[in-house]
C-alpha cells in the first residue's frame, strides 16, 4: 500500500479555496492516467496533450461544483470524456461521432519497446483495438487500462451501466477472436 | 449453475459480488468448458496490457494568475456554502424574505395621512395608483368594523353594569326597610320594658 501524506480530498479541498499549489499537486497525480486515457480515445499524442491541459483547467474552474470529493476521478474522467467528443464534434461536425476512428494509432500509441511483451503482440493489440468502434474502444480503455468499476463508468459515459457491459463484452468476445494467434504465442 | 458467458466476464471484471464468485468457483472446477473460456479471456486481457502507458510529454502546472482565480465574491460565497452555517444562512434569508414581503404587502399605516403633505390623500393617489379597493378605504373599514365592535361592547356591559347597579338599590331598599321594622321593633321593646317598671309589684299572699 502506498501512502500518502496528503489525501486527494484535501488536496481537493484546498484547491477549491484557491490553492493553486495544491491543485498542482492533484494534477502531477492524475496527469499521466488522463492522458494516457485520452490518448489511447484520440490516437494522437497532441491532441492528447492539448486535451489534458484543458481537462485540468476545466477542473479547476468547476472543483467548487464537486460535493461528493471521493468522486473525483469520474468527475474528472466525465470532462476528459466531454472535451475529447467536443473535439471530435467540432473537426466533423457532419458526421456522427460514434462512427468516428481515431488517427492512425502507430503515431498515438507506443508498441513494443521496452515492454516485456514482444513487439508483434503489442502491434497485434493496438490493431485490434484500432478495429472496434469508439464506444467499444473507450470501454475497454475505462475499465482494462484505467481499472474503473461499470457505475463509475456509467458516470463517465453517461449510460446505464447495462449500456456498458454490453459494449465492453462485445468488445472483449471481438479482440479475444482478433488475438487469438497471437496471444497464444506472445503470453505465456 | 448453469454455464454463462456473462458471468463469466464479470468474474473476470472482479465485478461479481462475493457470493456468486463463490458459486462460480465451485462452478468452474466441473465444468472444463468454462475453464477454457475463462483461460482464453485471461489470455486476451493479458496481451491487452502488452500496451505501455505512456510518460505525459510535457508536465502540466498552473501559476497563480489572477485570470484562473475565482473572483473574490465567488471565493467567499463557495467558502460561505460549504460551510456548517449555510443552513443558518438559508433560514436567515428565507426569513429576511418573509418579513420583507409582508412589509410590502400590508396596508399603509394611518400614519402616513398625517404627514405634513399638503394634500396627503392627492399624494397617496398620485404615487399608487387607485386598486380595485384603496389602502386607506380597506383601512377606514377595518376602523369602521372596530368601532362597531367596541360600541356593541361597550353597550352590552353598560346594560349589564345598569342591571348591577338596579339590583343593588333594590337589595338597599329592602334593607333599609329591615332596618326601620328592626327600629320599630326595639322601641316597643323599650317600651314594653318601662310599663314594666312603673306598674304595681304583687306582694306574695296579698289576695284580699
Amino acid at each position: 500500500m502506498i501512502f500518502r501524506a496528503v489525501e486527494d480530498g484535501d488536496l481537493i479541498r484546498q484547491a477549491a479555496r484557491g490553492s493553486v499549489e495544491a491543485y498542482n499537486l492533484l494534477v502531477s497525480r492524475w496527469e499521466k492516467r488522463v492522458y494516457n486515457y485520452l490518448l489511447r480515445i484520440t490516437g494522437n499524442r497532441e491532441d492528447a496533450l492539448d486535451l489534458t491541459q484543458d481537462v485540468f483547467l476545466k477542473a479547476y474552474q468547476n472543483l467548487r461544483k464537486l460535493d461528493d470529493h471521493a468522486r473525483f476521478a469520474p468527475w474528472l474522467y466525465r470532462i476528459a470524456h466531454n472535451e475529447a467528443y467536443s473535439m471530435f464534434r467540432k473537426r466533423r461536425p457532419e458526421s456522427d461521432v460514434d462512427e468516428m476512428e481515431p488517427e492512425a494509432t502507430q503515431t498515438g500509441i507506443t508498441v513494443g519497446g521496452s515492454s516485456v511483451f514482444p513487439i508483434e503482440l503489442s502491434l497485434a493489440v493496438a490493431s485490434a483495438l484500432e478495429r472496434l468502434s469508439p464506444d467499444q474502444r473507450e470501454a475497454v480503455v475505462l475499465k482494462i487500462y484505467q481499472g474503473f468499476k461499470f457505475e463509475e463508468m456509467a458516470e463517465i459515459l453517461e449510460c446505464p451501466v447495462s449500456t456498458v457491459k454490453s459494449r465492453l463484452y462485445t468488445a472483449l468476445d471481438l479482440l479475444k477472436t482478433e488475438l487469438a494467434p497471437v496471444s497464444a504465442r506472445g503470453v505465456s | 449453475m448453469s454455464c454463462s458467458p456473462i458471468l463469466l466476464k464479470d468474474y473476470l471484471m472482479k465485478e461479481l459480488a462475493e457470493p456468486e464468485r463463490r458459486n462460480l468457483d465451485v462452478h468452474l472446477k466441473g465444468c472444463p468448458e468454462c475453464r477454457e473460456e475463462l483461460d482464453r479471456l485471461r489470455l486476451t486481457e493479458a496481451a491487452l496490457f502488452s500496451l505501455r502507458e505512456e510518460e505525459i510529454p510535457q508536465r502540466i502546472a498552473f501559476v497563480s494568475d489572477p485570470v484562473f482565480e475565482p473572483a473574490p465574491w465567488r471565493r467567499w460565497w463557495s467558502a460561505l456554502w460549504a460551510s456548517p452555517a449555510r443552513l443558518g444562512f438559508v433560514s436567515a434569508a428565507m426569513l429576511s424574505g418573509a418579513i420583507l414581503f409582508s412589509a410590502a404587502t400590508r396596508p399603509a399605516p394611518i400614519a402616513v395621512t398625517t404627514t405634513p403633505a399638503p394634500a396627503p390623500v392627492q399624494t397617496m393617489a398620485a404615487v399608487q395608483p387607485p386598486p380595485a379597493m384603496s389602502d386607506a378605504e380597506i383601512q377606514r373599514r377595518i376602523d369602521s368594523a372596530v368601532t362597531k365592535a367596541v360600541t356593541a361592547s361597550h353597550e352590552q356591559e353598560m346594560v349589564q353594569v345598569r342591571e348591577l347597579v338596579s339590583d343593588l338599590e333594590q337589595k338597599r331598599q329592602q334593607l333599609k326597610l329591615a332596618m326601620a321594622e328592626l327600629d320599630i321593633y326595639q322601641r316597643r321593646a323599650e317600651n314594653v320594658r318601662l310599663m314594666s317598671y312603673d306598674m304595681p309589684r304583687p306582694t306574695p299572699g296579698g289576695q284580699q
